[in-house]
């Protein structure tokens, strides 16, 4: 891992507390499908994204881990981050449609983020002839929808090779196992038939995520099938369920920072 | 009425760079030559409609103004949230045409007929719904739609409708044709798009022509009243309105209508109206069939005039 990955290691404790805090204060849910991909996000802003590029969050109820890693890197002010989830607030759980420059798109439904990020990529690579690039991140849930599917025929018989197309696989979705729910293995399969070029990481390791999203395939759309845990950090929360709904008390809140320090390497009191 | 869209159509995308055509698989001896002259700007999409729109939408997302087009209830219904959340809630320029509005598709059956695209499109935010009355109507709506900067719909008849009885004028904001014009009217009837058709065909073959009244064609919502003053004129004089609407009544332009003439004391909406005994024909069989007929319009001015006013 070069020496600018490994940084990122410092950037994902701060998203992960800014996320804490933003849900603790909120009395917000969806806190273990945020803290699946906070790798993932801290390295498509911090290293992935170049000028234009977009990003296209289809699994929306991961928006505060969006806002949070927005507003680490410079692209959500103060006074927007501290209004989450109050009235008035442009940043709902899932993002809301023309509120912020930083989100092109309003997600939430699942099955949507897919057929737009193709739509994009489609005009960029062969209307526009432009080099911009598209990110967009499912979710296992996502995946269950059949207008994924319609996209992902739609990017592989295009050979839009500027997606790049990240599922945030944790294996839990709205209300039980993805395997015991609509299993979707063999997933990496799955991709590759429909043409994609498919690398299966772990998704938070930073330097997997470099290798699988660095360097882009030829005339194929990329799958990157990221293994996470949902609630990842967060000791109490990891791999279970009711944290896609649950907010947190304070002693939980507590317990959820002890964790980040001590994974951090500081010193616990 | 298609041939009069792909004609407007491809005059916009040959003047706009911007602009996008694309089909879900449809457009058979009629998209072949757009195709050809704008390879480029040309995408068949497959069968896949809410992919379709999504991806209308992303290209919108990046400046393009796509113009998707299908069979009227696979353009709508079939990828309805993707309309809503994709492109009326962004506000984005993507013109949806959905061919064979009410049962101009005929014996092709129920799942290719029309007859609640305006009503699932009507409460969606941002979007205007174009409903041209006639062939000759359609580059009017198509020209309109391309100036806009939000989602559009045009609800295409396939019908080729015969100019029977030709319009007076044509309201150039709202688009509102006149067809027939009294001092002072005992009735005034409203076709709600092509639905209009039936009261022409009644103007030229039942004798209505020879009634007292005044005769529109609406092509466009949100209503305008505030522009279409002869409209509200005419209602005002007559206090007796007769919509016709090859449209189910739920949710229609008629009840809009209805709601947005409140002078008028009589009001009647001739819709279409299913029945699970219903069988299939042309669509002047399904017109018959649900009671839209000339001669039935007629009927119903001639009971309206025996009302006070």
């Amino acid at each position: 891992m070069t020496q600018s990955i490994t940084s990122l290691v410092a950037d994902t404790f701060a998203i992960r507390r800014k996320f804490l805090r933003m849900h603790f204060e909120a009395r917000a849910g969806h806190i273990g499908t945020g803290l699946s991909c906070i790798e993932i996000l801290a390295y498509l802003y911090r290293v992935w994204m170049r000028e234009g590029d977009q990003f296209i969050l289809s699994k929306g109820h991961g928006a505060s881990s969006l806002y949070a890693t927005l507003h680490h890197v410079g692209r959500l002010s103060d006074a927007d981050l501290d209004s989450y989830y109050k009235n008035g607030t442009l940043l709902p759980a899932h993002p809301a449609p023309l509120a912020l420059p930083a989100i092109p798109a309003a997600t939430g439904s699942l099955g949507h983020g897919l057929p737009i990020a193709s739509g994009m990529a489609y005009s960029y690579k062969h209307v526009r002839s432009t080099p911009q690039r598209v990110a967009c991140l499912l979710s296992d849930g996502d995946c269950n929808e059949g207008s994924v599917w319609e996209a992902a025929l739609f990017a592989a018989h295009h050979q839009l090779d500027n997606l790049a197309v990240i599922i945030d696989a944790n294996g839990l979705q709205g209300f039980g196992r993805t395997e015991d729910v609509l299993g979707l293995e063999p997933f990496a399969d799955k991709w590759k038939a429909f043409g994609f070029a498919v690398r299966e990481i772990d998704g938070h390791h930073l330097g997997e995520l470099h290798d699988a999203l660095s360097e882009p395939p030829h005339r194929r759309p990329l799958a990157v099938i990221a293994r996470t845990i949902k609630g990842k950090g967060v000791r109490l929360m990891e791999n279970k369920l009711e944290w896609h709904y649950l907010p947190m008390n304070e002693e939980q809140y507590a317990e959820a920072l002890r964790d980040l320090d001590r994974d951090e390497g500081r010193v616990v009191p | 009425m298609r041939v009069d869209f792909v004609k407007s159509v491809s005059e916009i995308i040959a003047e706009d760079e911007n602009s996008i055509f694309v089909t879900g698989d449809l457009g058979y001896a009629a998209l072949e030559t757009l195709a050809a002259n704008h390879p480029r700007r040309f995408l068949n999409a497959g069968v896949a409609e809410q992919n379709m729109m999504g991806v209308a939408a992303g290209m919108a997302l990046t400046g393009l103004r796509p113009w998707v087009y299908s069979i009227a209830p696979f353009t709508t219904y079939r990828c309805l949230e993707q309309i809503r959340n994709d492109v009326c809630l962004h506000k984005l320029p993507v013109r949806i045409a959905g061919n064979g509005g009410g049962y101009t598709y005929g014996i092709m059956g129920s799942t290719h007929h029309a007859l609640e695209d305006l009503a699932v499109l009507r409460p969606l935010p941002n979007i205007q719904l174009f409903f041209p009355c006639a062939n000759d109507h359609v580059a009017a709506a198509v020209r309109a739609m391309s100036t806009l900067s939000g989602p559009a719909y045009i609800r295409l008849a396939i019908s080729a409708f015969s100019t029977q009885w030709s319009h007076l004028d044509e309201n150039p904001l709202t688009l509102t044709r006149r067809y027939s014009r009294q001092a002072s009217p005992s009735v005034t009837v409203i076709g709600v798009g092509h639905g209009v058709q039936i009261a022409l065909r009644a103007l030229a073959t039942t004798g209505l022509a020879h009634e007292n009244v005044d005769v529109f064609g609406v092509a466009r919502f949100p209503l305008d009243l505030k522009s279409d003053a002869a409209l509200c004129e005419s209602v005002a004089a007559s206090r007796r309105v007769l919509v016709v609407d090859e449209h189910y009544l739920s949710g229609s332009v008629g009840e809009a209508l209805r709601l947005a003439l409140p002078r008028a004391r009589h009001f009647e909406v001739m819709a279409a109206s299913y029945s699970p005994e219903q069988r299939y024909g042309n669509p002047e069989f399904h017109l018959r069939q649900c009671g839209l007929t000339p001669e039935a319009l007629s009927a119903l001015v001639g009971d309206l005039q025996t009302r006070p006013a």
